[in-house]
């Protein structure tokens, strides 16, 4: 089983020891109430064999064309998702399409994950991988949080979700998030995925669509929009690629993150945003 | 994947009381990529008798310029038009020739008879195995779903006005559970003196 | 090539035949590169529609009964609720059909072609043995590839016979027989009840019920119970002789209001019509 340092690596977190240390009597008062490490009690199960992934692969492979075995546990991959940064914050757009091969599941997802006040993930690959870890990430930063009397850094969030996932790399999990938030640094956005990729960039966008998502978000994007334009970006860019990729539709969800914590813009059906830009253009 | 479902299609054709009605979505993709959304892949070959080809667009061309050709050969020999039957068999014919090499195309034939104005659709798998119906047939990648709305939205004797509605919303909600066809419908109602073709409004995603 | 055609005449061109492209006989070959390509790249081979049957049939004192249910699948969807798989060879015999659709149906065709021309050329009625011969002998030549599994019933001068032909080309000739994906269900209906020298009415009694066991025990199997009955008087083709599973009826109704469906352009034409031939008949006056 791993060690509790395997997950906090981070600066932020060392700290919490550093600063229990400093301060013995509330150390006391938390620690039968709070565990160091929720994975380290409670670990996700995995199969049994002194090499998991290895195993996984065996039991649940499908020959690949280059002869490779690949895990066969494969969800949805068909999303659009994107984030950008601005001079008011971060702008995140998503679609609500689930698919399972061709057939479309559902076309009302919520494909943005409200982790805190302050903290927004979003969810590309497996949906029950991305709303199970973020929802554990979500718990480790509320427990930093009465650790530290205050919130995590983006920077620190965003490395304990790659932290976990890249403990079980290799073994069939799916997610490639955008982690969005505001802290001390100011606005923060960071790409996090299962083969343990973790940066950060002022643009974003993950899924089968976002090929094209980038090529309108690419096209429209200035450091100085206002408000207004941000929005109308974030949606078309979202709509364009409901378009052209079969995987990504339904609605685009849209959320803006602020100093003081994110809001959601809106909600549109891409249907009624399809008919409203192609009447815009006509007036043209 | 199956190659049947590399470009997306979804064609209906549903009897009416003295009409027909055939619909389709106009996707053209390339697997995830749309290409484009105005797609024909339904055609009409004879006055009121339409082919609706579902599959693998680049034989959906093949197949649908192959059949005019020998179609419109064999009625200018015999100086007569074909009964949709007749064209049936001659769709069959074609796909059964390549029996071990098939075209990928599953067709849908809607039509009336110019005599008897008897409403007619069939339809066909890969290799030519005709199949007359009295009251719907469905093909493309979203069969199973079509199927759903059709076994639940059919009932004999539809006036037209009736079957397109029916059709249409069978076609626009199958369309809306698959990734890889909609973009849009079309539908054509066939009376005795008259063929009404209807492009719909539908969701593009 | 535009060069060559150039050079042409027009009485060289005239004199080429008009339709170059017109069915060769047989099987055409040209696609099945790119369809081993394209499974190799990957992409699943499609399946056609199989029947996925029971078939039977038995010797009765005068004749034979055949029975067919009437599901025709595709993958595990019911691509046809009531088919036809007892097909027509001549008049005195017809033949069940399991296996791969197309196959049963063109085989039938063809081979009902042939025993015609026979009968033609012969100047008598094809015997039911000279059906057999033609079908076992075109199906292996094809090795099996031809999924065509049939019974062939029917009666000739030389009485009532009932056979099965495997996709293969090996044939059986028995008093009962099955076929098809309920195949079992339908011979352990026949083990038990079957008896030599029936009459008309408890052969097609016992052949339904045979029927019945394949619709009601196998999944490839439903619907109706189609029956076939040859005797040297003639043949009677009953279907639907029992509708084995009905569809229940439907309480609601479903209709849209007129103008649910949002349009984006109409377009009405008229069907015009060519008027092939006017013949003008002239009154004798006389």
């Amino acid at each position: 089983m791993c060690s509790v340092s395997q997950f906090y690596s981070t600066r932020g977190i060392h700290d919490i020891d550093d600063k229990y240390k400093s301060r013995p009597d509330e150390l006391e008062a938390i620690l039968p109430i709070i565990p160091t490490s929720s994975l380290y009690t409670q670990p996700f199960q995995v199969p049994p064999g002194h090499d998991p992934a290895t195993y996984l692969t065996q039991l649940a492979a499908i020959p690949s064309e280059n002869g490779d075995n690949v895990p066969e546990i494969k969800f949805d991959h068909g999303t659009t998702t994107l984030a950008f940064k601005y001079k008011n914050g971060v702008i995140v757009a998503v679609d609500s399409r689930a698919t399972a091969g061709a057939w479309i599941a559902s076309q009302t997802v919520k494909k943005v994950i409200e982790i805190n006040p302050y903290l927004l993930g979003t969810m590309a690959g497996g949906a029950a991988d991305c709303s199970y870890w973020e929802r554990r990430l979500a718990r480790e930063c509320r427990l930093y949080q009465l650790r530290n009397k205050e919130r995590i850094s983006v920077a620190a969030a965003s490395k304990v979700l790659s932290n976990f996932l890249y403990y079980y790399k290799g073994m069939g999990l799916s997610v490639g998030t955008m982690i969005c938030g505001w802290d001390t640094k100011g606005p923060g956005l960071y790409y996090v995925d299962t083969d343990g990729t973790r940066m950060t960039h002022h643009v974003f966008s993950v899924g089968s669509g976002s090929v094209y998502a980038y090529g309108v978000l690419d096209a429209g994007l200035k450091w100085d929009l206002t408000d207004e334009q941000a929005y109308d970006l974030g949606r078309r860019s979202i709509y364009h690629a409901t378009y052209r990729d079969a995987y990504s539709g339904g609605v685009v969800n849209l959320y803006h993150m602020k100093e003081t914590g994110w809001i959601k813009i809106s909600q549109d059906n891409v249907m009624d945003l399809h008919y409203k830009y192609a009447d815009e253009k006509i007036a043209q | 994947m199956s190659i049947l479902e590399y470009n997306g299609s979804a064609i209906i054709a549903m009897i009416g009381k003295h009409c027909v009605a055939i619909a389709s979505d106009k996707r053209l993709g390339i697997q995830a990529q749309t290409i484009s959304t105005d797609f024909r892949k339904v055609f009409e070959v004879n006055s009121g008798l339409f082919l609706g080809l579902p599959g693998l667009a680049t034989d959906v061309s093949t197949v649908e310029r192959t059949l005019q050709y020998r179609l419109n050969l064999l009625q200018l020999r015999e100086s007569r038009l074909l009964t949709p039957r007749s064209f049936m068999y001659m769709v069959s014919s074609l796909l059964y020739e390549r029996r071990f090499g098939p075209y990928f195309v599953e067709p849908v034939i809607a039509g009336l008879d110019q005599e008897s104005y008897q409403p007619f659709i069939a339809t066909m798998d890969l290799i030519g195995c005709p199949m007359e119906k009295n009251d719907f047939v469905v093909s493309g990648t979203c069969s199973e779903q079509m199927y759903g709305m059709c076994e639940s939205l059919w009932k004999p004797n539809l006036e037209p006005l009736e079957l397109f509605e029916i059709i249409s919303q069978a076609l626009l909600n199958s369309v809306d559970r698959d990734a890889l066809s909609g973009w849009g419908g079309i539908v054509h109602v066939v009376e005795k003196d008259r063929v009404t073709t209807k492009h719909l409004r539908a969701r593009m995603d | 090539m535009l060069a060559i055609r150039e050079q042409q005449s027009s009485s060289d061109r005239a004199q080429q035949p008009i339709s170059v492209d017109l069915p060769y006989p047989g099987f055409q070959f040209d696609l099945c590169l790119r369809n081993q390509y394209l499974i190799s790249k990957g992409f699943k081979a499609p399946i056609a529609v199989k029947t996925g049957t029971t078939i039977a049939g038995i010797v009765f004192d005068g004749g034979v009964v055949l029975g067919a249910d009437t599901r025709a699948t595709e993958g595990e969807v019911v691509a046809d609720k009531n088919c036809e798989k007892i097909h027509y060879l001549a008049d005195n015999m017809y033949c069940c059909g399991a296996g791969t659709a197309a196959d049963t149906e063109k085989t039938t065709d063809l081979i009902s072609s042939k025993i015609r021309l026979h009968s033609l050329n012969t100047g008598r009625q094809a015997r039911v043995q000279t059906a057999l011969r033609m079908l076992k002998q075109m199906l292996s030549r094809y090795g099996g590839y031809i999924g065509a599994y049939l019974v062939l019933g029917g009666v000739d001068c030389t009485g009532a016979h009932l056979y099965t032909v495997h996709a293969a080309g090996s044939t059986d000739k028995l008093p009962y027989v099955s076929m098809g994906s309920g195949s079992l269900a339908a011979m352990a209906t026949f083990e038990t009840q079957y008896k030599p020298g029936m009459s008309m009415e408890a052969a097609k009694e016992l052949v339904s019920e045979a029927i019945q066991a394949g619709i009601f025990n196998d999944l490839g199997s439903g619907s109706n119970v189609d029956l076939c009955v040859i005797t040297s008087r003639g043949v009677d083709y009953i279907r639907p002789y029992k509708e084995a599973c009905s569809k229940g009826v439907r309480q609601g109704d479903y209709s849209y209001k007129q103008g649910t469906t949002a349009v984006l352009e109409t377009k009405v034409r008229e069907i015009k019509f060519d008027v092939v031939s006017v013949t003008e008949h002239k009154m004798e006056v006389d």
